[in-house]
């Protein structure tokens, strides 16, 4: 067992000590935190009292926009070409499950996702420090929801990536993203039995399937609570994390059944 | 069958068949064909074939990269994906490719912590195996820096940070130049001193001619030819090689009509004889020729290649016809 746990933090360490040093990944927190820097500028032009507010809004748009990037560039990157560059022919052959690679590798994620969120949210508070706005307990709590939402988007990356091209998994990727956005409305719709899905009842069957299937990520989205100043309730964030992990575990599960059946050719 | 308490082969290939689907119709191409053949302790092996002859197939379903689509394939006596007898092998891949990233030392440890090496142990072998295979002063450059023949050479050390007793090496001097090449097969001979057992295909067949102490030659899936040098290249199938000073045309019409073939060199003439080259010997000194060399010429790894692939490529048409 503990041999096993060795070789999954050798993948993940390897994993995060290589995509530390990419240059994607360099390139794109340098270009988040001059995002959030800008922030401070951007407020400087906002009527007074609404300051707080821009660099707020901003800082938790760019938080979770550059997260969920960097999990889609980096969770694509890592894996493919691991694949595609052939370095996995060198790793099968060695004493290791198949199972353990993947595990590893999307741990090697996580702990590069967390430097990134850590790195913009230290960044973000330091701004909003600099504009003496409160910073509340609910700050943080939207910050551990964006980390699920981001680590939820990473595992949807590493299952795309474990069989697909790098373009296709990053299409995927982004689709489930969008649509993981937005499946709350087409939830809503299909309750409410109108729009679209009741127009054209040939959509109906696919729309109940977007539901049933993809994650919903709004459940992350806690903005405008943030916005009107209400409280984050701990068991709403403690039953989103755990949302979070029951579908990152189908996903990284189902991405090991398919790396597991592969054929490395 | 093994006598009762010899070591098993170290590999062990039976009845391997391996199809795979390609392009959008999903056609079906069979690249390995029923191989069998077996490896023993100790032995280097040399796996030969034309591009696309199911080489690097039958490697990869021998290192678990490839599920086979029947036979079976036992390393050491055990299943070839049990964890113990990974630990036991190190591969080595055609045109192995590294994490740009990382450096030398730091791609080493890490193959060497899935082997659960301990740490102080890592670092030591780390320092030989760069120093074996000529990457000491590269130790701290990214891999994103090295040449290909660089990354052979950090290819090979990660094939032995575990101190295998199979080596299985897919090309492993393609890529190199000829100093590169020397030390690699240097390495191989260590090896071989070491009572390492050592698969490995090459394209470079006087390096497996030097090397192997047992060759197989498989083309279009099937195994050709598996045996010893000696078994293969018939010695009995020699010919001579007579260089001689002349350029006299009605000597030369007379040796070419007993003779293979007769070229000129220069001030010279050469001529093969299959056989004896008695005839020949005899004609040139009753004409009173001055004669500069005679060879003989077995018949080379090379040759016994292109027959095999010649003879593989008419019985695959042979098939397509049926």
């Amino acid at each position: 067992m503990s041999a096993a746990v060795d070789r999954t933090l050798a993948i993940a360490s390897n994993t995060f000590r290589e995509a530390v040093r990419n240059r994607a990944f360099i390139g794109l927190m340098i270009l988040a935190i001059a995002f959030l820097f800008f922030s401070l500028v951007l407020s400087e032009l906002a009527v007074r009292g609404e300051k707080v507010r821009v660099i707020l809004d901003f800082g938790y748009f760019a938080v979770g926009l550059f997260g969920v990037v960097i999990a889609v560039v980096m969770g694509v990157i890592l894996v493919y070409k691991e694949i595609e560059k052939k370095t996995i022919f060198t790793i099968i052959p060695k004493p290791i499950h198949r199972f353990e690679i993947i595990v590893g590798k999307y741990l090697g994620m996580t702990a590069l996702l967390i430097l990134e969120v850590g790195l913009m949210a230290v960044v973000w508070l330091l701004a909003l420090w600099l504009k003496d706005a409160p910073i509340s307990w609910d700050i943080l709590k939207s910050l551990i929801l964006i980390f699920c939402e981001i680590l939820m988007v990473a595992s949807v990356a590493i299952l795309f990536s474990s069989f697909s091209s790098p373009i296709l998994s990053g299409i995927f990727t982004i689709g489930i993203f969008v649509i993981g956005r937005v499946v709350h409305m087409v939830d809503q719709m299909l309750n409410a039995r109108r729009g679209l899905f009741v127009d054209v009842p040939a959509l109906r069957p696919f729309g109940e399937v977007l539901v049933a299937v993809v994650p919903d990520l709004q459940v992350f989205n806690v903005t405008q609570d943030l916005l009107l100043n209400l409280p984050v309730s701990t068991s709403y964030v403690v039953a989103s994390i755990g949302y979070a992990v029951a579908y990152i575990v189908c996903f990284i599960s189902l991405a090991v059944i398919l790396f597991q059946r592969r054929d490395f050719i | 069958m093994n006598d009762v308490g010899a070591p098993p082969p170290v590999m062990e290939v039976s009845n391997l068949r391996k199809s795979f689907r390609i392009g959008l119709r999903m056609k079906r191409v069979e690249a390995v064909k029923g191989i069998s053949f077996q490896v023993q302790p100790g032995e280097v092996f040399g796996f030969l074939g034309p591009n696309g002859a199911g080489k690097t197939t039958t490697i990869k379903t021998c290192m678990g990269l490839i599920r086979p689509t029947s036979g079976t394939v036992r390393l050491f006596g055990a299943d070839h994906e049990s964890l113990h007898v990974r630990t036991r092998i190190g591969f080595l891949p055609e045109h192995p490719y590294f994490y740009d990233y990382l450096k030398p030392v730091e791609i080493l440890d890490f193959y060497g912590r899935l082997f659960g090496i301990e740490q102080r142990e890592r670092k030591r072998r780390i320092e030989r195996l760069l120093d074996r295979v000529g990457l000491s002063h590269a130790k701290d450059r990214t891999l994103r820096r090295f040449s290909k023949g660089m990354l052979q050479r950090v290819g090979i050390a990660q094939a032995l940070i575990n101190d295998p007793d199979l080596v299985v090496l897919d090309e492993p001097l393609s890529g190199l130049d000829p100093i590169g090449r020397k030390e690699i097969r240097d390495i191989l001979v260590d090896l071989r001193a070491a009572r390492k057992t050592i698969f490995f295909s090459s394209h470079i067949l006087s390096d497996i001619e030097m090397i192997c102490d047992r060759v197989a030659i498989i083309n279009f899936g099937k195994l050709q030819s598996i045996g010893t040098l000696e078994q293969l290249l018939h010695p009995d199938r020699m010919s001579t090689e007579i260089t001689f000073m002349s350029h006299d045309p009605e000597l030369l019409e007379r040796v070419a009509k007993v003779s293979q073939r007769v070229d000129r060199l220069g001030d010279y003439s050469r001529c093969v004889v299959d056989g004896r080259p008695d005839v020949v010997l005899k004609m040139l000194v009753d004409g009173g020729v001055s004669i500069d060399s005679v060879t003989p010429k077995r018949e080379s790894l090379e040759d016994l290649f292109v027959k095999e692939a010649i003879r593989g490529a008419r019985e695959q048409q042979m098939e397509r016809n049926q």
